[in-house]
């Protein structure tokens, strides 16, 4: 049997590869594997891929059945995509746009099979099978929709991503460009020139790739748009802080984050049953609370997921685990809590960290890590006794222009003899003068 | 790791975190800006770590309150400090005030327990850096004002919250010359406090002597803000 190597069937094959390649490698990257949007995502690429292998058989064997059939691998691919989509989005599969995608691939699998829809042709010099009249027209508007929301959410995603995760969102960005505009541009050129759709597809296939290394480099580009996670506290029940951990700034309150901790710690047995959970909207935010036998775990995001709650639950599951000896003693010395740390790696990886929101994001020293001259240290302390005062001298210290600390010793020995003078008798008396005046 | 965590525990005892620390010390102690980028760009050059794990590290010391937000004291964020802020304003409410008064009615709890000592003089010296107040010496006292009032217009404000005071400038005021010694019984004070006062406005430049007649009168140069602010209580708030 002789094959109609057409250089369409090869470069169809070349591209099919690459995103097979491209869809393995997602599967293979370990923190990658649970997220439920990739693996709608990873469907709906792996779909393409069938569809450029179709294409590549059909062409090679000249087969209008497999031509016909690439239809359904086009629908599935939009499908997929647009359910993985709508997880990253929104946490549920379920959206209008994928009622439209569904209703429109109904349409495209009865017109795959009408007379007609399918032609074998010469092309540049080759024979090739093609789609033709409306069934051309409605899949490739098909091909459109599932496109545009792709780039649509890359777009988004780039916008709101992170400082410290921007630099894998341009790595998407520039495959979501490539994949999703500068294909559509050139394959709309293929009613021009038939040549155009190699380009088209070579150029599909590159964003394809390069959108899959920068979802497997940092997934928490998939979790940039469904909600903000603000912060995480871990309480023994005797409401004492054994752990905190944030990932942003929260408008919400710390006063009101610690009430309604305490006041789930006190009403808890009476209606949340240990082990239970409760979410409860704050307008600002959702805290989830989660109380076991021997802590309450808060978690403040900006929005509900059942994800976020499957990911507390294990979180105080495997904090119970770890700390058991400790919590049990009652220890309730946040710094033998600290290696908690590691499981907001393994439970919240994905999750972006936003409290970093520019590269030039002013940053200082927290007092008790300032280190300041000795003498200056030494004379400070005997000028100022109270530790929380003195940190904040030190801090501001730091912030100050040059040469401030040594006029504030001047300055305080100058004031000094009158610093007797600052008894309560003499300030009142300094006072009634005040008050006499008005 | 029982719990089947895969990663290396970054805690603030990992030696990359502690040379970042040192790294962040370093720039700060050399009077320049610390952000993300010359943070990170200084300790990719030094310690020669891959960038995700660098961040992580930055990551880390932000989370843990190590490395906090904030940025140089420039004039529009110095207020920003709270006692600052009440000290600025009780320093413009009065007009002229001693250190001591600042510490009991601003630095004190509701409880009348004062702040520390140390605590207001460095909030005074950096109100005097930014130029929001300044300062005088009258007699024994260091009085601090706001930076835009005239340190005449201090002196004297800070002279007349004092009865005796007050009470010989509106003699003087009045009468225009007076002898020193009828002043006490002018104004029905002692004859001591009375002299003593005297001769600190001598001192101040507020009032001068004719000496061979012993007959003192207000400074001319001055007669018009004593008016001012004998008549009228609301000058130093509109000021």
């Amino acid at each position: 049997m002789i094959l109609n190597w057409a250089p369409e069937a090869i470069v169809d094959i070349i591209v099919s590869v690459i995103i097979l390649i491209a869809v393995i490698l997602t599967y293979f990257e370990p923190k990658t594997k649970k997220i439920k949007s990739l693996f709608y995502i990873r469907l709906g690429i792996f779909s393409l891929g069938l569809f450029f292998g179709f294409d590549a058989l059909a062409i090679l064997f000249l087969s209008t059945i497999l031509a016909r059939l690439i239809a359904f691998t086009i629908i599935f691919a939009a499908v997929f995509l647009t359910i993985g989509l709508n997880y990253v989005l929104k946490e549920s599969y379920q959206s209008i746009i994928l009622t439209i995608v569904i209703s429109y691939g109904v349409l495209i699998s009865f017109l795959a099979w009408v007379p007609d829809s399918i032609i074998i042709e010469y092309e540049a010099g080759y024979l090739n099978v093609n789609w033709d009249g409306i069934f051309l027209i409605i899949a490739d508007l098909y091909l459109v929709l599932p496109l545009l929301v792709i780039f649509y959410w890359g777009i988004k995603t780039w916008l709101n991503s992170p400082f410290l995760i921007k630099k894998e969102a341009n790595i998407l960005l520039i495959g979501v460009f490539f994949g999703c505009p500068i294909t559509l541009l050139t394959y709309f050129f293929y009613y021009i020139n038939p040549i155009f759709i190699l380009i088209s597809d070579v150029i599909g296939a590159i964003g394809v790739l390069i959108f899959c290394i920068a979802i497997i480099r940092e997934p928490k580009l998939l979790y940039i748009l469904p909600f903000t996670l603000y912060r995480i506290v871990v309480k023994d029940r005797k409401g004492y802080p054994l752990f905190d951990h944030d990932w942003s700034e929260s408008n919400i309150s710390e006063e009101m984050f610690t009430g309604f901790i305490n006041a789930v710690q006190l009403m808890s047995e009476e209606v949340m049953n240990i082990g239970g959970l409760l979410d409860i909207n704050l307008q600002k935010g959702i805290l989830i609370l989660h109380d076991s036998e021997l802590i309450t775990v808060g978690l403040v995001s900006s929005k509900f997921s059942q994800l976020l709650k499957d990911s507390i639950i294990n979180f105080t599951l495997d904090f119970e685990q770890m700390f058991k000896k400790q919590l049990i003693e009652s220890c309730n010395e946040p710094e033998k809590y600290e290696t908690a740390y590691l499981l907001i790696d393994k439970h919240f990886s994905n999750f972006p960290f936003r409290l970093i929101s520019t590269k030039k994001h002013p940053l200082l020293l927290s007092g008790d890590h300032i280190e300041i001259p000795l003498e200056l240290e030494s004379r400070l302390k005997s000028i100022v006794m109270d530790k929380k005062e003195l940190n904040l001298i030190k801090s501001e210290i730091l912030k100050a222009p040059y040469g401030l600390s040594e006029e504030f010793l001047s300055l305080y020995d100058e004031l000094k003899d009158e610093i007797a003078l600052t008894s309560k008798k003499e300030a009142n008396k300094l006072e009634n003068k005040i008050k006499n005046k008005d | 790791m029982k719990n089947g965590i895969k990663f290396p525990a970054i805690g603030l005892e990992h030696p990359m975190v502690k040379r970042v620390l040192e790294i962040a010390k370093e720039i700060l102690s050399k009077n320049k800006v610390l952000d993300i980028e010359s943070l990170y760009n200084l300790a990719k050059r030094r310690l020669k770590i891959p960038r995700k794990g660098l961040l992580s590290i930055i990551q880390l010391l932000i989370n843990k309150k190590i490395l906090v937000e904030g940025s140089k004291f420039v004039r529009d964020n110095v207020l920003s400090n709270f006692y600052r802020k009440n000290i600025y304003n009780y320093i413009k409410k009065n007009g002229a005030v001693h250190f001591s008064l600042i510490k009991k009615n601003v630095i004190s709890d509701t409880k009348g327990n004062y702040g520390s000592s140390g605590q207001l003089i460095w909030h005074l010296e950096m109100l005097l850096k930014f130029k929001f107040i300044k300062k005088i010496k009258i007699g024994n006292y260091t009085v601090f004002m706001p930076v835009n009032f005239e340190s005449d217009m201090g002196i004297i404000i800070f002279i007349m919250q004092d009865d005796i005071n007050k009470k010989i400038l509106l003699l003087l005021k009045d009468q225009g010359l007076i002898k020193k010694s009828d002043v006490y019984k002018e104004i029905n004070e002692k004859r001591e406090n009375v002299y003593y006062r005297i001769n600190n406005l001598i001192e101040n430049d507020v009032i001068h002597t004719k000496e061979k007649e012993n007959l003192i009168f207000i400074n001319p140069k001055k007669i018009d803000i004593i008016s001012i602010i004998l008549h009228n209580k609301n000058y130093i708030e509109n000021n």
